[in-house]
């Protein structure tokens, strides 16, 4: 190893210069002034003060009350619809059917294959059949149940390993087979014949629901000039723009999208406001008036995106050290009814492709086949869930990881050592890890401040009774920063004016993850004012430039170096600005707190204001625009091979539980989670990302699934799905690392869904360690507990 | 359908409205007396977003008839801020502490914490906990939250 | 309107035409009567208001009992113990004649929701509801509680063990009658009891399953004089199970017994396969358990020494 490379993979090192990719970075830790403070938020007054308006507490003038129509069979076909009665019932204004659409009738984040009104079949349990819009909510309500809808029942299929065969029924024209994608590296026959150890597995994971506590709202107001406004809770207001304006038989720039501020998103507001906002437009277009639709929290759970299910079939081997040789493994992953976020965007976008590169896991291994299916269902669909199908597949390959440590017996932290990514690694995609590689510095940070040498010895029974027994747990992780699609750029206006007072425009929404506050931190950085001097514009596809979506833990990074590219220009203005008022080259100008000055005389200083005054005054351009896209991916659609994601995020998690061999109940007491996020922009904001999202991990390990039975849900309410309380999360402790990305502001890259991916298979890691039970298929609640301690012969003997 | 006068107090003043046969206390609010910061998450007094306090006491407003505070004394998110527009320590805390993330459930939190503090001053992390276990965030795994209510416990004793 | 119209589409709104506050028990009846079965009781409401939102029934007015005055005392009469038909689960829960002379109780309530509805849901209410599930009718079942029933023709008082007919009906008819009080013996230094509960999380949490014993035993503390268990939701109704009590009937207090009586149980319960609660075979499992750990803890509280 050379020195370079010990060098970066110090904890805490900040980046180089690298000219060619981003030539504005330049920076050493102690030059930043706001960036790297845990400054309270910005929206943060409003908010607990109950002011800040959420989609739900608007109520626009006059506005009518949109009402979806929804299928009860999974898969059928439309033989008639009478809309008659409903049209006759006084107070209803519009009942609209397929015929109705001006436009394309199909909707959808990457393929628009979902109807906004069903014409000839439905393929789920809840899929719009037609639309109401009325003057009060009940009168919309008792109009939808006097709609007659002739169904004939078709066969349906709910498993994707069925959907494949040939003789199932056909959901969609173009087959069921959604996508079919491969990773091919090295030759496993070859690696499993050098193998000592070679263990073969299957996990299964469900469907999962975010629970954003905000249910889904969104209005559409027709505009005079024949333009249409929608607002609502929407992480993506440009891809909700994107599907309303062919459905309404409009050009883009005639659609206009607006974010409120979201009650929580979690990937689900991707999806559903695409939906609601193309049905309430709709109903706006042909009434001429307002029209919101608000869901009721059972109608989210019914209507909306999920976590894609999967099966997942691991085959692994090693040499006798721990050494991995060769990974197989088969997804069957179910997209349900409609392609949502699950097929693939060339190169790498998509969660299925994100699924099968992470299969395999942050380890080198020279020889790995990932074979990946992804099928139709008549099941509610897949969509984005934090972490965008890596949750499912770190499930999987923690575990099996654990499993073969034990059969090698040597420790699970061990293994891990031996065969973590570091710098210089090459993952299974063949992607050389040329930089920000943190993943061994947070496995050893996590098991010191665990302690994990001390606790895994202290495990096995706690009580007297011998009903309850300790366990310890690691789950490892990576996450991209991006989503690997050829258009992953954001865009980013900076407009200073003579007061010093500055707007920062970004399409980046903000769901309650701190955007809003680490946004401004960055382009107050930038300009050396304080972050009460920007004001952040809230999202509006009419004011802002195109951002792309808030997704793939993007925003910090892609639109923070769009913010310095945009505050840079304005500052070339400013910096001539006060060279001529300080007299002083341009080199020697400087900015902080609100002060320009002499790099050389700090006396010699002026205010900011003054000098955006002076630029004012003398026609400088003030006005900054940033524009930046990530390298771009590649992926071999026929190995697999190639650079999917620019940059990674690592994290080692750890738990301690105690089991109730009796009854399979969970206790967790101690939680430590460690990750290398590149540069924390604002840490205290970082440590509530970590804690919400193991958190939200917890509930994927322990309790949460939507059930479902002949593709009905079974738990639509907050009473039968079950999220973790209060009393059932730990006190988690967040270990920040900082290994610089040379490509992200400051360092900084992704961390919004990192955290909840590698809590499920820690607690599960720890759950096993306790009973000796291991549990395959989530969530572990006590009963696949106790069945699994049974299978096991009943808990260990010491 | 028959309306029913109601009067109480709402935030130290007291009001009057006519009320439909159930309606629910957080659509009266909501509509009646534009107070949005009660949230409205699952109608069933499960996320306790709704949560508001009656005489000092916190409750589900999605599961109360408007007629049961009848003559009693309510009190919504808006109503902890003082005229002069200073906050409660809990609301401090919380902006401290980094306990609000999206802001759903952030109303239904403070005011479950405020009658919890009412009762007991100085409650340890377990009675906190349970306090609170009526409002679900999916956000911060509640650790800030449990710490923004131990700050403002202390804050308030010293 | 069709149950699988309902299931998917949603309304928050409860028509209803009259919603009456009585003053007086004689006024509630009253009204109920008026509307001749077309009126419900309300008590705390997070019952009623849930199944209406569900439309689970129908009703033309609401009758809310929570004006009437000496609905919410809990009192001590030489050893019986009276809870008013108003009487929250958090009152029961803080209320110190309860922690002391009947702590199953006590407990159980606090496993009920969560704070806020516990300071509103009624223990009478969660009786009327007659699920197999609700918090409080195991141990109530358990410390062989009655309940008072009034209606037009005057008060009749049940054992709660006949209460219960099937799921989400009981002996009390909510459309014309008002449980106006539970009572029950307080536990004397020769009893113990115990509630236990299994669940996915620890609040808020569905019930997988909840047994409640009170236990009576000899004055050496050898011998089980009687044992009341009951269980639930492992059938329609929460039941006690009487032909339990009389095996265990006389045994000698030792782990031997429990266990016996334990495996008992469980053989004798029938819960359904549930998707969300669990399997039958993993409820009796748990039974089994939750008998065992319950007999335990109550007979030590009433002074055994097991082994």
């Amino acid at each position: 190893m050379s020195e370079k490379t010990d060098d970066r993979k110090k904890v805490k090192v900040l980046t180089k210069e690298r000219t060619d990719l981003l030539p504005f970075v330049r920076f050493k830790e102690t030059e930043l002034a706001v960036a790297g403070q845990s400054l309270t938020r910005t929206d943060d007054p409003l908010k607990v003060t109950g002011k800040l308006k959420f989609g739900a507490d608007y109520s626009p003038e006059n506005f009518l009350h949109g009402k979806i129509l929804r299928s009860p069979h999974p898969h059928a076909l439309i033989r008639s619809i009478n809309t008659t009665k409903a049209e006759q019932l006084e107070g209803v204004v519009a009942v609209l059917t397929a015929r109705d659409v001006p436009g394309r009738n199909g909707f959808g984040a990457i393929i628009p294959d979902q109807p906004v009104i069903c014409d000839d079949k439905v393929r789920f349990v809840g899929d719009g059949v037609a639309l109401v819009a009325a003057e009060t909510e009940r009168i919309a309500n008792e109009a939808l149940a006097l709609i007659e809808v002739d169904y004939e029942p078709l066969p349906a299929v709910f498993d994707p390993r069925d959907a494949m065969k040939e003789d199932a029924p056909k959901i969609h024209e173009r087959g069921n087979l959604l996508s079919y994608d491969k990773l091919r590296k090295g030759r496993v026959e070859e690696g499993f014949e050098q193998a000592d150890v070679i263990i073969e597995r299957t996990y299964q994971v469900p469907f999962l629901e975010h629970v954003y506590l905000e249910p889904d709202v969104v209005m559409a107001y027709p505009r005079s000039d024949g333009t249409v406004l929608v607002e609502g809770p929407m992480q993506a207001p440009f891809t909700v723009r994107r599907n309303v304006a062919p459905v309404l038989g409009l050009p883009i720039s005639k659609v206009r999208c607006r974010q409120i501020h979201m009650g929580g998103g979690f990937g689900g507001k991707e999806d559903s406001p695409i939906d609601l906002g193309c049905r309430a437009a709709l109903l706006a277009q042909h009434t001429g008036r307002p029209v919101r639709i608000v869901l009721e929290r059972e109608e989210v759970t019914i209507q909306t995106a999920k976590r894609h299910p999967m099966i997942m079939e691991i085959k692994i081997g090693a040499l006798k050290d721990g050494t991995l040789v060769s990974f197989q493994g088969v997804i069957y992953d179910e997209q349900g009814a409609y392609a949502s976020l699950g097929p693939k965007i060339p190169p790498a976008g998509g969660s299925h492709v994100h699924s099968m590169v992470m299969m395999p896991g942050p380890y080198v291994i020279p020889n790995v086949k990932v074979d990946a299916y992804l099928c139709f269902t008549n099941h509610p669909y897949g969509g984005a869930m934090r972490g965008f199908g890596a949750p499912q597949v770190h499930f999987a390959h923690e575990q099996i990881i654990d499993e073969l440590a034990e059969e090698l017996g040597i420790s699970p932290l061990e293994i891990r050592r031996k065969n973590a990514f570091e710098l210089g690694s090459e993952t299974a995609t063949g992607q050389v890890l040329d930089q920000s590689v943190g993943l061994r510095e947070t496995l050893e940070a996590c098991a010191q401040t665990f302690e994990w040498d001390r606790r895994s010895r202290e495990t096995g029974y706690i009580d007297r009774d011998r009903t309850r027994r300790r366990g310890v747990g690691i789950g490892m992780g990576w996450y991209r920063t991006s989503i690997g699609t050829g258009g992953d750029a954001c865009g980013a206006n900076v407009y200073v004016h003579e007061d010093g007072s500055v707007l920062l425009y970004t399409g980046i929404t903000e769901m309650g993850q701190g955007a809003f506050t680490v946004l401004p931190q960055i382009c107050a950085e930038e300009l050396g004012i304080l972050v009460e001097d920007v004001r952040l514009v809230q999202p509006d596809t009419d004011l802002v430039p195109e951002s792309g979506p808030t997704v793939g833990s993007r925003s910090t990074t892609l639109m923070g170096n769009a913010i310095i590219i945009a505050a840079r220009q304005v500052k070339q203005s400013l910096v001539e600005a006060a060279s001529e008022m300080l007299d002083i080259p341009p080199e020697r100008v400087q900015f902080r707190d609100r002060k320009v000055f002499d790099a050389d005389n700090q006396s010699n200083s002026l205010e900011f204001k003054q000098v955006a005054a002076r630029c004012m005054a003398t026609g400088k351009r003030l006005i900054g625009q940033g524009w930046w896209a990530p390298p771009a991916s590649s992926l071999d659609p026929e190995t697999g091979q190639g650079v999917p994601y620019f940059v990674y995020t690592y994290s080692t998690h750890m738990a301690q539980v105690v089991v109730d061999v009796e009854t399979g109940e969970v206790d967790i007491e101690h939680y430590v989670a460690a990750f290398d996020v590149g540069k924390a922009i604002n840490p205290r904001a970082l440590e509530g990302q970590i804690e919400g999202g193991v958190a939200m991990g917890l509930g994927y390990a322990l309790m949460e699934e939507v059930v479902l039975k002949e593709g009905v849900i079974q738990n639509t309410n907050l009473q039968d799905y079950s999220i973790p309380t209060a009393l059932d999360v730990p006190d988690i402790r967040p270990v920040i690392l900082e290994v610089a990305n040379e490509l992200g502001p400051y360092g900084a890259k992704g961390i919004g869904e990192m955290p909840n991916i590698p809590a499920t298979p820690a607690i599960l890691n720890a759950i096993a360690n306790a009973c000796g039970g291991r549990v395959r298929s989530l969530p572990a609640d006590p009963e696949k507990i106790f069945w699994a301690i049974r299978e096991a012969g009943g808990p260990p003997e010491r | 359908m028959s309306n029913i006068e109601l009067s109480f107090t709402l935030n130290g003043k007291k009001v009057e409205a006519a009320v439909a046969p159930v309606k629910m206390l957080v659509d009266l609010l909501r509509e009646t007396f534009n107070l949005t910061g009660t949230k409205v998450g699952c109608r069933e007094g499960e996320c306790g977003a709704c949560t508001v306090l009656m005489d000092g006491e916190a409750y589900n407003s999605c599961l109360m008839p408007a007629h049961k505070v009848q003559g009693r004394e309510v009190t919504t998110i808006e109503g902890l801020q003082q005229a002069d527009g200073s906050l409660d320590p809990l609301q401090e805390a919380f902006m401290e502490a980094g306990a609000v993330q999206c802001g759903f459930c952030t109303p239904g939190m403070i005011l479950n914490a405020k009658a919890l503090l009412s009762k007991n001053p100085s409650p340890d992390e377990e009675e906190i906990r349970m306090a609170l276990s009526g409002v679900l965030c999916r956000c911060t795994g509640y650790r800030k939250i449990v710490q923004a209510v131990k700050n403002a416990a202390s804050e308030s004793r010293s | 309107m069709s149950h699988v119209f309902k299931d998917l589409h949603w309304s928050r709104d409860i028509s209803l035409k009259e919603y009456l506050v009585p003053e007086t028990l004689a006024q509630a009846l009253q009204m109920l009567s008026d509307y001749d079965g077309r009126a419900r009781l309300i008590a705390g409401g997070t019952d009623v208001i849930v199944d209406l939102r569900r439309r689970n029934y129908e009703v033309e007015a609401l009758v809310d009992i929570s004006r009437i005055p000496g609905m919410d005392g809990i009192d001590l009469e030489g050893d019986r113990i009276i809870l008013g038909g108003m009487v929250t689960h958090a009152q029961t829960a803080a209320s110190r004649l309860i922690r002391d002379k009947a702590e199953l109780l006590a407990s159980a309530c606090l496993n009920v929701g969560s704070p806020q509805i516990r300071s509103i849901a009624t223990l009478g209410g969660n009786l009327v509801s007659g699920q197999p599930a609700a918090d409080g009718s195991i141990p109530l079942l358990a410390l062989s509680a009655r309940v008072a029933i009034i209606s037009g023709k005057g008060e009749r008082v049940v054992p709660l063990k006949d209460f219960f007919l099937d799921l989400g009906k009981t002996v009390v008819d909510p459309t014309r009658e008002i449980l106006s009080r539970i009572e029950f013996d307080s536990l004397g230094p020769n009893q113990g009891g115990c509630t236990l509960r299994l669940s996915k999380r620890k609040a808020l949490g569905l019930p997988i399953v909840i047994c409640a014993v009170v236990v009576t035993v000899d004055a050496a503390k050898q011998v089980i004089d009687e044992a009341a268990i009951a269980l639930g939701p492992v059938a329609p109704i929460p039941y006690r199970d009487q032909g339990l009590e009389s095996v265990i009937q006389g045994k000698p207090a030792t782990m031997k017994t429990l266990h016996q009586v334990a495996e008992k149980a469980s053989a004798q319960c029938t819960p359904r396969d549930s998707l969300l609660r669990g399997s039958c075979d993993y409820r009796r499992e748990m039974v089994k358990v939750l008998v065992r750990r319950c007999l335990k803890t109550a007979l030590e509280q009433a002074g055994c020494t097991l082994n």
